[in-house]
């Protein structure tokens, strides 16, 4: 901008203009001035807060021996959730460990991603935590982008203790990496009345397929004007819950090689996903507080989603009692067809740094084997975990009013261990991008075939 | 280009008063050099390897040759080309019409009328993107107003379909730049000798004439200026896109910059990619302005 202005000052006429620029200019020159000093400030700063910093890690790594106050610093995201889930475990812990100080500090996990890609990038570990919270979709990423950076957990918990379909995301090279942490098992929460209004009860929704859905769907529109659901059309959460519940993804077994153009089962929810939008029951949305607004402020009928919505739902106390949770469809004419998948759901990764058996030790005690913190976990936040112990429990067995009396953790639970495990891999996002691209060319008319073929060979240049 | 010398010349001293001067600028020269210099000189680096996270080595060129055959980089692209094409010429003129109305001397309120155009340019570009997100929904304010006003009969899907979305952009930009532009005008036109005009109207010439053969010959450097920044800003496109429509719906409205973030952070981290596409925008930049220059500049 700089040089345009200086520029300008030269070859234009006016001379008024001219000095108009001149001031302009040396506006500039005053402006870098005062930019450069704060630099400098800042970097003084920056110094002497690092130096700090040196101090108080250096006492963390090399006193471990001793018994001093050792620190261990956790990531997380949404404070209604994991947030207070590290609140309850920081106490459970305290309680038995009171030499150990745990720092948890909120980030937006689009924050926590762009940090940790930053800072293991450039190799200083110095401002990242001890333990982070990653999303299962992205987990594979940064444990083959980054070999060394996490702590190897395998002789710390015990994998066959978790839910089978989580150790995919977590686990490397035979390496167990993260602790698995909530399950994002999903199911088809309904409106009753709605139902009701259109001739079904809930049980009728048990065990259906997507089919099945639909037809009810436009029985409930045309008797209640009320749409199915909401749909995102930037967000394919729904085709990734469909293929997951016939045990497929978008990659192969080996998580890298693109699985599209012959996929059944992708193929198969594409075509219902058609059906779906063509039906004129959906509501579509653009992000997240449209989403929760249209049922709880009851447009749709239906949420087909991870049972971490329990909560939004819940929020709107007026509806009380017009809820219930069934198990989540199947995919019509997939080969191995269930009623159980996962959207979401993330899992705890001790980065291999100063402090890494505090934070291992940490984790070991709370998430990776503490059953009754599980339970608490379930009372008071929702979460269902994915220790498998953790369902024996009483606070599992809990029926609820909300949801007519219904025991959605008992139902929650026993779904998890029904989740077909696949490998996401480290694609899934950047596949999903160009599959929805020919997703919304597959609805304005383009053969399905064509539509997976074009995003098969995209994928292949894309991951490399 | 000629360029002209400046009018004022330093005198001549001594080498000492020379190294007194540099001592004064070393601070700046120093920190640019490594807040500037040195991160692009380690991004072209970057630019020439491949791998995920820290698994980088050297690939030569082949990050160039895949920018060719990536439909998504071809599409952002275009996207931010039709931004381009289309925002850009429209903002100029609005915001060179406005400076004109705004500059009229029986104007009442001007002072109201400059602030209210200028505002928007003091808004935080998330803050707004998100309001206007909410405006142009389904639900929002704006098909709200459309239909009650029956001017159309079914709310537009202003951010989910891909051609209202691409308009839903534009006109937020246009909203949020065009005072910004507008200001530069303005301060030019303050500097145009009355007299001129004074001279034109003595002469018979009509308002739409003064226009065309007095103001904008004379406002020809500014709109070289606010065009060439306008078309940086726009090859820069982020805040308003992720905010407004995540460059969906499927990459209808995605631009270079948020292709870049997509491949450093949402997709697994491919920084040497990511470089290579940052410097494309690099070229594009120093292409257009060259030949804004040379269609525009003073021969």
């Amino acid at each position: 901008m700089i040089d345009f202005v200086s520029r300008q000052t030269l070859t234009s006429r006016s001379t008024a203009i001219v000095h108009k620029y001149r001031n302009k200019k040396r506006g500039w020159t005053r402006m870098k001035k005062v930019l450069a000093i704060l630099l400098a400030s800042s970097l003084v700063l920056a110094a002497c807060s690092s130096k700090s910093d040196n101090g108080t890690e250096g006492s963390n790594g090399n006193d471990t021996a001793s018994k001093e106050t050792k620190e261990v610093t956790v990531w997380a995201w949404d404070p209604n959730f994991n947030i207070a889930a590290l609140n309850l475990a920081k106490e459970a812990y305290a309680a038995k460990n009171p030499d150990v100080k745990i720092n948890i500090e909120e980030n937006a996990q689009a924050d926590i991603v762009q940090k940790l890609n930053t800072g293991l990038n450039s190799g200083t570990t110095k401002g990242l935590p001890n333990i982070v919270l990653i999303e299962d979709y992205r987990a594979q990423s940064f444990l083959q982008a980054y070999p060394d950076a996490f702590y190897d957990l395998s002789s710390i918990i015990k994998a066959s203790d978790f839910a089978d379909y989580k150790i995919g995301p977590t686990s490397f090279d035979g390496k167990q990496y993260g602790v698995p942490f909530d399950s994002g098992v999903t199911g088809l929460y309904v409106r009753t009345d709605y139902l009701e209004q259109a001739g079904y009860k809930a049980a009728d929704l048990q065990n259906i397929d997507w089919n099945k859905l639909i037809d009810i769907g436009k029985a409930i529109k045309e008797k209640t004007g009320k749409d199915l659901l909401t749909q995102d059309p930037n967000d394919l959460g729904l085709i990734r819950m469909m293929i997951q519940s016939a045990g497929s993804w978008y990659t192969k077994e080996d998580g890298t090689t693109p699985n599209l153009a012959n996929n059944a089962e992708l193929k198969a929810a594409a075509e219902t996903y058609k059906t779906l939008m063509e039906a004129n029951i959906v509501k579509v949305t653009s992000d997240w507080s449209q989403f929760v607004g249209a049922f709880n402020s009851g447009d749709v009928a239906a949420v087909p989603t991870g049972n971490w919505i329990t909560a939004s739902v819940k929020a709107e106390a007026t509806q009380s009692g017009k809820w219930a949770i069934v198990p989540f469809p199947s995919l019509p004419g997939a080969a191995k067809a269930t009623h159980a998948s996962n959207l979401g759901g993330s899992s705890w990764y001790v980065l291999n740094t100063d402090g890494k058996e505090a934070a291992a030790d940490f984790l070991k005690q709370t998430f990776a084997s503490d059953v009754d913190l599980y339970q608490k976990l379930n009372k008071q936040i929702g979460a269902i975990g994915t220790l498998k112990a953790a369902a024996t429990g009483d606070a599992y067995q809990a029926a609820d009013d909300y949801f007519n009396g219904q025991k959605i953790a008992t139902d929650f639970a026993a779904w998890t261990e029904q989740i077909p495990r696949v490998n996401y891999g480290m694609h899934t996002y950047a596949i999903e991008d160009l599959l929805a691209v020919e997703m919304q060319n597959y609805l304005g008319g383009k053969a399905l075939d064509k539509a997976l073929a074009d995003a098969e060979s995209q994928a292949e240049t894309q991951i490399k | 280009m000629k360029v002209a010398k400046p009018g004022i010349s330093i005198p001549h001293r001594g080498s000492r008063t020379k190294l007194t001067g540099w001592w004064f600028v070393i601070i700046a020269v120093v920190m640019i050099a490594a807040f500037y210099f040195y991160p692009m000189i380690q991004a072209l680096l970057l630019s020439f390897k491949t791998g995920k996270g820290a698994n980088l080595h050297y690939t030569g060129l082949d990050n160039y040759k895949r920018l060719f055959s990536d439909k998504t980089f071809l599409t952002a692209v275009k996207n931010t080309f039709i931004y381009l094409i289309i925002q850009v010429p429209i903002m100029i003129i609005l915001g060179m019409f406005i400076s004109v109305l705004l500059n009229d001397r029986n104007l009442k309120f001007k002072g109201f009328f400059r602030t209210a155009i200028f505002l928007p340019c003091v808004t935080s570009l998330v803050a707004y993107s998100i309001i206007f997100k909410y405006l142009f929904g389904t639900d929002g304010l704006v098909n709200l107003g459309l239909t009650k006003l029956h001017i159309i009969a079914e709310p537009i899907n202003w951010i989910t379909d891909p051609f209202w979305a691409k308009v839903t952009i534009i006109i937020a930009i246009t909203w949020r730049w065009t005072g910004y532009n507008m200001i530069f005008y303005l301060s030019s036109l303050q500097n145009i000798d009355n007299s001129i005009y004074e001279a034109a109207r003595i002469d018979g010439a009509s308002a739409f004439r003064q226009f065309f053969t007095i103001t904008i010959p004379l406002l020809k450097p500014i709109i070289l200026f606010t065009s060439i920044t306008s078309t940086i800003g726009t090859l820069q496109l982020f805040d308003e896109i992720v905010n407004i429509t995540k460059g969906g719906p499927g990459q209808s409205t995605m631009s270079i910059s948020q292709y870049i973030y997509n491949l450093s952070f949402k997709y697994s981290p491919d920084f040497g990619y990511a470089a290579t596409v940052s410097y494309s925008i690099v070229i594009m930049i120093i292409i257009l302005s060259f030949v804004q220059f040379k269609v525009a500049g003073d021969k």
